[in-house]
């Protein structure tokens, strides 16, 4: 159980009845009242909202871009909000729609744009990670190569197994949920699921092994 | 199913239905078999630990603080959206430009424009001056003035042979023939004393 799931519905609810409240509030004119509502339903799919981004776009600069506009959009088009769907769904099916729009200008800009050295972007410097408390520097280094190679695996799926695994596997959301948000089928959403989970393993299960053999090799030479 | 095991596709299966369910697993084999169901175990474990990782280096890219920071400017972009947009003057103006000034001086710019590309092309056409002067005079005048010589448009001829037989000192530093042949040139050359004159 995880994400949305483990939310339960005492949150939908209170989705529901503060965005029913922003928008009554709204539609009276009332909008520092609106505004102050509305910061309940920030504070309260913020992060969940920057988990999506960031795995979206791997850029936390470009991230942080699209759940601000992605907030100040459901924010100007509550109006059109039906409060039988679940904000959290609406604001996400915004937010997804956003970070897909900017993969694609990103795509046409790095046509003409010579690449950049790859650098971790949104990613703290080494040291500065090291330094902090917690997980040793070993751990710190393993952590972030298991993380790599598994962005790596993410990148490598067709975008809609993607997408499907995000959704499903890391903010929790049913395949009806899912499927809600990215307008495929709900048994579509399940095999989608389940293609990206086996491929997923082949890939990682495969770059496990070429490790593995390298180091075995760099054993047997040295 | 591989040998009577079951293999990453049937675990992906049986996890997906169990989130799906909201239920522990349930497989047939996987209770009958300890093999296999070590072996979902592992998988299941493999499946949170790419959960918490994706969690965690989005959580580290995010920090509280930069949250804090972003809510702060979604609320201040909301903010912004209730206000009418503005219109802010150059500094150089004191007073802002106003719509019905502008139209009026693209009129103005217009017009001049016109009279100008106007004024060139019937420039083109038409020698303005010749109109004038013939419109000024009688036809009679006209015809007397052309048959009389005018001493002050009469052309001074220099016949060719005698300019060849110039020598480059006569022309630096003159001499009597050759001033008396300009003198006629000098006099209807005016001058500005002349025009000074009362």
């Amino acid at each position: 159980m995880t994400g949305a799931q483990a939310a339960g519905l005492p949150t939908r609810e209170a989705d529901s009845a503060a965005a029913s409240a922003v928008k009554a509030l709204q539609a009276e004119g009332r909008h520092a009242e609106a505004r102050e509502r509305y910061t309940e339903l920030v504070t309260r799919h913020q992060r969940r909202a920057a988990r999506i981004a960031f795995h979206y776009l791997r850029d936390s600069a470009e991230a942080d871009e699209a759940v601000q506009d992605a907030l100040v959009k459901a924010y100007s088009h509550l109006s059109s909000f039906r409060e039988e769907l679940p904000f959290e769904i609406w604001f996400t099916r915004i937010l997804i729609n956003g970070c897909l729009d900017r993969i694609k200008a990103r795509k046409r800009r790095e046509r003409w744009l010579v690449p950049m050295p790859e650098s971790p972007s949104g990613q703290r410097d080494f040291a500065e990670r090291i330094a902090g408390p917690g997980l040793s520097p070993e751990d710190h280094v393993l952590g972030r190569e298991r993380r790599q190679k598994l962005a790596a695996a993410l990148a490598r799926l067709p975008e809609r197994q993607r997408s499907v695994f995000m959704l499903s596997h890391y903010q929790g959301c049913t395949s009806r949920e899912v499927s809600v948000v990215t307008g495929l089928n709900e048994s579509t959403v399940r095999v989608h699921l389940f293609r990206a989970i086996r491929r997923l393993r082949t890939l990682l299960a495969d770059d496990a092994s070429g490790v593995d053999a390298g180091r075995m090799k760099r054993r047997v030479n040295s | 199913m591989s040998g009577g095991h079951l293999d990453d596709g049937a675990f992906a299966e049986i996890w997906t239905a169990a989130i799906e369910s909201r239920q522990a697993a349930a497989h047939p084999h996987l209770a009958e078999c300890p093999q296999c169901r070590s072996r979902y175990a592992a998988f299941v474990g493999w499946l949170d630990r790419i959960h918490d990782d994706a969690r965690d280096e989005a959580d580290e890219a995010f920090p509280p603080e930069r949250l804090a920071a972003q809510q702060a400017l979604v609320l201040r972009r909301l903010e912004a959206l209730e206000r009418p947009a503005r219109v802010i003057a150059f500094p150089k103006f004191s007073r802002p430009a106003t719509s019905t000034q502008g139209h009026a001086q693209r009129w103005v710019a217009g017009a001049a424009a016109a009279g100008l590309v106007i004024g060139l092309a019937a420039g083109q056409f038409v020698d303005i001056r010749d109109a004038f002067a013939a419109r000024r005079r009688p036809p009679s005048q006209t015809a007397v003035q052309t048959a009389r010589v005018n001493p002050v448009t009469a052309p001074v001829v220099v016949s060719p042979a005698d300019t060849s037989t110039v020598s480059d000192e006569q022309i630096f530093f003159g001499d009597a023939v050759q001033g008396v042949r300009l003198s006629s040139l000098d006099d209807i050359t005016p001058r500005a004393r002349d025009d000074e004159r009362p």
